[in-house]
């Protein structure tokens, strides 16, 4: 199955645009067929497991690997070795083994910074903002070796977006941070999106709190796109129906048959004592509330439940399995 | 069209590690102390002992070969020997610090950054193949340049100072050693490293890529530095009709060896 719902946009606002490519290594095929694009400003999840070939896709995309079939078009130009260097100028890329551990926090931003045509007098206050953003101004001097991996994750960041460029890719870049990090890091990346019109690839298969960052999704597995588009059109295609979870005061039968009756379908029940539920028109809700209320069943809080990105991702993963 | 400061990034970032890397300061100093105070001072106090004239007839054959008025007139046999030892004899070893001091760097810059895997990171950047094996190659070359010049210095202070009082004063250096000193030891640094780099790009370890340099790089530049020994007995127009050459090869060279840098076959074998 292969969705690609992001094609269907105005062509001038396509930034990355895979095209069929294909890649192997002896006889291993790591990519195949793969295609899809992202828009400007957008943030596009490739999700897979490990070894799904996320990381060789990043490669084909920037230009270090040469496809064997397929073309990647970058800003609009079919890349190529003539024109892979310039447009890495546009391009961020996080790894997460890039960082030079004997050299400071300042010292890698600086290099890099350099590196990516900053002009020398730009440069220190750059890297200021950046360690600043990041909340390593206190450590700005302390050698990367001594640093934590969560902190050298966000350097690596840090170093990816110093030039504040129009492409980032980020591999893997909540991978060993906490979940406080995690959030903080994703809520960067928001601001940095619509702030900057940065338009973001995040390879990764740690899925937790992506819903809020990723405007498209491509989930990856053996090196084949099984599906991808925008996140709410594939949610929505795959849970056409609006889900709810309803709490009351009152007697639980009671109030499922009410659910029932109003809504026309059977609620199951929670562990945690709630009614679940689904219905294809929102409009039903209210109604099925003033009936609640009309049989004197203390409604506590009805709301809806949205399908998660990793609810989906495990769904497709299961289906194509099966 | 060569981006310099994306050059001169990589270049301080590549001194900065070996700065702060006191083993790798330690291999690097060790080379040209041997070379600039140990063999000279040797030399000097062995030769004003009457150590070295006692093997006169050993050198004889050396000196006999000597192109005539090689050696100023009216030096004494110690003279000649002192003369002979510290012009002609250890000039091949300051073409081998640099040799020595920039596999050294050149493998550490190098491989090591494909040994910690930071390359790839490098491979990112929109550093173009010409500027990455530049800033690789001159990272290494222009230190081992210095401390060659730095070794040079000390060598040529020693000498005179310990030489000074049996040679009638000072007495080093020549025009034929400037020319060595200033435009070979570079050029044959250059070439070194560049072929460093080129056998090291098949390399995944920092002990492969010394391995190789010690196979297939020094057998080359041994072959050079014997050269440039013999070099040392002509005049300066000749030396730097050679250095002229040495400057066309470092160019091959250093294209043959951007041409052959493929960044797929990097990172595929990360």
């Amino acid at each position: 199955m292969s969705l690609d719902l992001s094609a269907q946009r105005a062509p001038q606002d396509i930034i990355v645009t895979a095209s069929a490519l294909s890649k192997g290594f002896g006889d291993h095929q790591v990519v195949s067929n793969l295609s899809f694009s992202v828009a400007r400003g957008r943030a596009y999840g490739l999700l897979g497991p490990n070894g799904s070939g996320k990381t060789t896709t990043l490669r084909l995309l920037t230009g270090l690997l040469t496809p064997d079939q397929g073309e990647v078009t970058l800003f609009g130009e079919s890349v190529s070795a003539n024109n892979a260097d310039r447009l890495r100028g546009r391009i961020g890329v996080q790894t997460d083994t890039s960082l030079y551990d004997s050299l400071n926090a300042r010292e890698n931003l600086r290099i890099w910074g350099a590196l990516y045509g900053v002009r020398p007098k730009a440069l220190a206050g750059r890297v200021d903002q950046v360690l600043d953003v990041l909340g390593l101004s206190a450590r700005a001097d302390s050698l990367v070796g001594e640093f934590s991996k969560g902190m050298k994750q966000k350097l690596a960041i840090g170093r990816a977006i110093l030039h504040q460029p129009e492409l980032l890719f980020l591999d893997e870049p909540t991978a060993g941070l906490d979940p406080e990090a995690s959030a903080d890091l994703i809520e960067y990346l928001k601001q940095m999106i619509r702030s900057l019109n940065t338009t973001v690839i995040i390879c990764t298969h740690q899925l937790h709190g992506l819903e809020t960052l990723c405007d498209d999704i491509g989930i990856i597995r053996s090196g084949e796109l099984l599906s991808t588009g925008a996140v709410d059109e594939l949610l929505r295609r795959r849970w056409p129906e609006h889900r709810y979870t309803l709490t009351v005061g009152g007697d639980l039968a009671r109030a499922a048959q009410v659910v029932t009756s109003s809504i026309g379908r059977t609620p199951e029940t929670s562990s945690a004592g709630a009614l679940a539920f689904s219905t294809p028109d929102k409009a039903r809700v209210p109604e099925l509330v003033t009936a609640l209320v009309a049989e004197r069943i203390p409604v506590q809080a009805i709301a809806p439940v949205t399908p998660t990105i990793e609810q989906y991702y495990f769904a497709t993963l299961n289906e194509e399995v099966l | 069209m060569i981006d310099w400061q994306r050059v001169w990034a990589v270049m301080r970032k590549d001194w900065l590690e070996v700065v702060r890397n006191k083993q790798l300061l330690t291999s690097l100093a060790i080379v040209p102390l041997v070379f600039a105070v140990l063999i000279p001072s040797a030399v000097v106090l062995l030769g004003g002992s009457g150590i070295l004239t006692s093997t006169t007839g050993e050198w004889q054959g050396f000196l006999d070969n000597l192109p005539s008025g090689i050696v100023p007139a009216g030096y004494t046999a110690d003279q000649t020997i002192i003369y002979t030892v510290i012009v002609f004899v250890l000039a091949p070893f300051f073409l081998i610090i640099p040799v020595m001091t920039a596999s050294i760097t050149a493998s550490s810059s190098f491989v090591g950054e494909k040994e910690r895997k930071t390359i790839e990171g490098l491979l990112y950047t929109p550093l173009t193949n010409r500027e990455l094996v530049l800033a690789k190659v001159l990272g290494s070359v222009i230190p081992a340049v210095f401390l060659t010049w730095a070794a040079f210095i000390l060598y040529a202070t020693i000498v005179n100072l310990l030489g000074g009082p049996a040679m009638g004063g000072v007495f080093f250096p020549t025009w034929t050693w400037a020319v060595l000193v200033v435009v070979l030891v570079p050029l044959v640094g250059f070439l070194a490293t560049s072929l460093i780099v080129a056998v090291s790009g098949r390399s995944s370890t920092m002990q492969g890529a010394q391995g190789a340099a010690m196979f297939i790089v020094f057998p080359i530049l041994a072959l050079i530095v014997s050269q440039a020994t013999g070099l040392m007995l002509f005049d300066v127009p000749v030396a730097l009709i050679a250095a002229a050459a040495l400057v066309i090869i470092d160019l091959a060279t250093f294209f043959f060896v951007v041409a052959r840098f493929h960044r797929e076959r990097i990172v595929t074998r990360l």
